[in-house]
């Protein structure tokens, strides 16, 4: 069954770094098309686009056409105890053959079961059960695909009892069992240890940086007791630092800067990305780690960018 | 405190439940304090309802995305509520958010305040309308088409002109187009009076267009839409309507000019008619 893991790790070292990325987002469609902004590559949300006849679908063809693309997932559900949903496979497979994406990931996470969809990234238990599942999954999904997936730490806001293995050995499990690669969420390392209580350098230090062949950063909101990952903002100082030790680890790869909702305008959007040059170096990040104060509002963690506004464009 | 040994899938039962219904029955008894941990500043139950909170609240903000106008005719404070025991009721069982509100509609008909009773108000026929619109314009804006057709020029005969691929025609007992539209517009429309309205919606270019049309034009497109020729659409209005013909020939300049200005007609190929 994981006869093809050798050939998907291979894939997966080999594959190139296109430089620093930024989100699409439909309300930058036009922006794009029009001036062709110097960005390195684009994210897509794949289920925005996998149903879509119309303008998403259209736009993202042309932009396919100019620039590396990357399609990233929500809906894939991998740890969950749901059969494997193979109609969003195929769709998924044939946007793929569409955009030709230099890699598809999607989340360790679960995202309902009963055939429902709770349309959040829901934590799973880190167990030997659930790691044989998982990677039982991870090869099915990778045979089919016929490319290794890359999977992304998400943010989590809790910790089961019944978990016996820490985050960062279950993603090197999950790599070395099937040959998949892995999307470092820096901005999810810092929210998951400030809720969860565990030190995100060292977790950083522990993944195998070989895998990582992407990473993200974002912005998130500080709720006082816990983080929630909002992406509606810019990227706090910490999260720059973690992302600085984090290029020095893997060597630099991809890097992406998501945004999901307060979405500024382009401009204001990929100067925000391309601090990340400061913090691509040995010498930066060693400073200002400041104790931040709790955001105002009530926050929602914002895993999905919908598409369903300016229909009248 | 006992730990709970939950198989994957129960504890994933567990979890959903606990989200996805409004008031989550703990049918084994299990304390939230059994299943997951506390941690230096939260509480098991506080770390669980994180989830519980974002879970509600980002699906309620998507309804409220898709369905903008509703949230303004209604007020947010009613369409929260309606959403809500919508979303109790129909837990989303699709890879995407696109059809979230698909049974939405429908779902309103079947609640609405006055079910019970002979007398009925109108608003919530207004509401009903409105809701439908605005999800047919979402399944419009993403509706699979080729949309590479030539629009004809104003000399062009008769014969050659058919609709364009994406066209969509509505008929209300409210104003729904024209509310719309001025609620796209920033406007502030108030509720509408009862008035039958008619109004096609066009995709070109992957736009949407929205355009108020008459109750004769509404057939006349209606037939066309169900196979007519412009000469058999203008046949059936005189028949229906019993209207005159050489008025009809004398609108008919009217109409065709505003409707090719509109998008509404493509050309036919020309070699379906052995040139
Ligand atoms: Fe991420």
């Amino acid at each position: 069954m994981d006869g093809n893991k050798d050939k998907y790790s291979d894939t997966v070292k080999n594959l190139p770094n296109p430089g620093l990325g930024l989100g699409l987002r439909s309300k930058h469609f036009n922006y794009i098309l029009e001036h062709n902004p110097a960005v390195d590559w684009f994210e897509v949300i794949s289920e925005n686009f996998m149903d879509s006849g119309g303008r998403p679908r259209h736009v993202l063809r042309q932009i396919a056409e100019k620039y590396p693309v990357v399609m990233h997932g929500v809906s894939l559900s991998i740890g969950s105890t749901d059969p494997l949903n193979w109609e969003y496979l195929t769709k998924l497979k044939n946007l793929a053959h569409e955009v030709k994406p230099i890699w598809i990931s999607d989340h360790l996470c679960w995202t309902g079961v009963n055939s429902l969809n709770t349309h959040d990234l829901l934590p799973v238990i880190l167990n030997e059960e659930s790691l044989k599942h998982i990677c039982n999954r991870i090869n099915q999904i990778q045979d089919f695909l016929e490319r290794p997936v890359v999977f992304e730490n998400p943010s989590t806001y809790l910790t089961f009892k019944q978990s016996t293995i820490a985050e960062w050995d279950f993603l090197r499990y999950m790599s070395e069992e099937t040959g998949c690669g892995l999307l470092l969420d820096v901005n999810n390392v810092y929210v998951s240890a400030f809720n969860n209580d565990f030190d995100p350098v060292h977790y950083i230090h522990q993944l195998p940086h070989d895998r990582i062949v992407q990473m993200h950063i974002a912005g998130h909101q500080h709720c006082g007791t816990h983080i929630i990952d909002t992406h509606d903002r810019n990227v706090v100082n910490d999260v720059w630092n973690l992302f600085n030790l984090a290029w020095q680890l893997t060597g630099g790869v991809a890097t992406l800067l998501e945004w999901d909702s307060n979405i500024p305008d382009f401009e204001a959007y990929h100067a925000e990305l391309l601090k990340a040059k400061q913090y691509m170096s040995g010498l930066a990040g060693i400073n200002d780690i400041a104790e931040k104060l709790p955001d105002e509002e009530a926050a929602v963690s914002n895993p999905v960018d919908f598409l369903v506004s300016d229909i009248l464009g | 405190m006992d730990e709970t040994n939950f198989s994957l899938t129960q504890l994933q039962n567990w979890m959903q439940g606990m989200l996805i219904q409004h008031v989550p029955v703990s049918t084994e008894l299990v304390e939230v304090s059994q299943v997951v941990n506390a941690s230096k500043r939260l509480s098991a139950v506080k770390h669980l309802d994180i989830y519980r909170q974002s879970y509600i609240a980002r699906l309620r903000a998507c309804m409220q995305n898709q369905f903008g106008a509703l949230a303004y005719a209604l007020g947010n404070e009613l369409f929260e509520l309606f959403a809500d025991q919508y979303l109790d009721a129909n837990p989303s069982g699709s890879y995407t958010l696109n059809t979230l509100g698909q049974k939405f509609p429908a779902f309103l008909e079947q609640t609405r305040p006055d079910a019970g009773e002979e007398e009925k108000e109108t608003w919530p026929d207004f509401m009903i309308e409105l809701a439908g619109f605005e999800y047919a314009l979402s399944e419009i804006f993403d509706e699979q088409a080729i949309e590479n057709n030539t629009t004809p020029t104003n000399d062009a005969p008769d014969e050659l002109l058919k609709l364009t691929p994406v066209f969509h025609l509505f008929h209300h007992r409210f104003p729904i187009c024209n509310y719309y539209l001025e609620f796209s517009q920033g406007k502030e429309p108030d509720l509408p009076f009862p008035e039958e309205s008619f109004c096609a919606v066009t995709r070109r270019a992957c736009k949407l267009g929205l355009f108020n049309i008459r109750g004769a034009q509404y057939y006349f497109l209606l037939n066309m839409q169900q196979g007519s020729t412009v000469e058999e659409a203008k046949g059936e209005l005189v028949k229906t309507f019993n209207f005159s013909r050489t008025e009809l020939d004398k609108v008919w300049i009217d109409w065709r000019r505003n409707f090719i200005a509109s998008g509404f007609f493509c050309l036919k190929e020309a070699d379906k008619f052995g040139k």
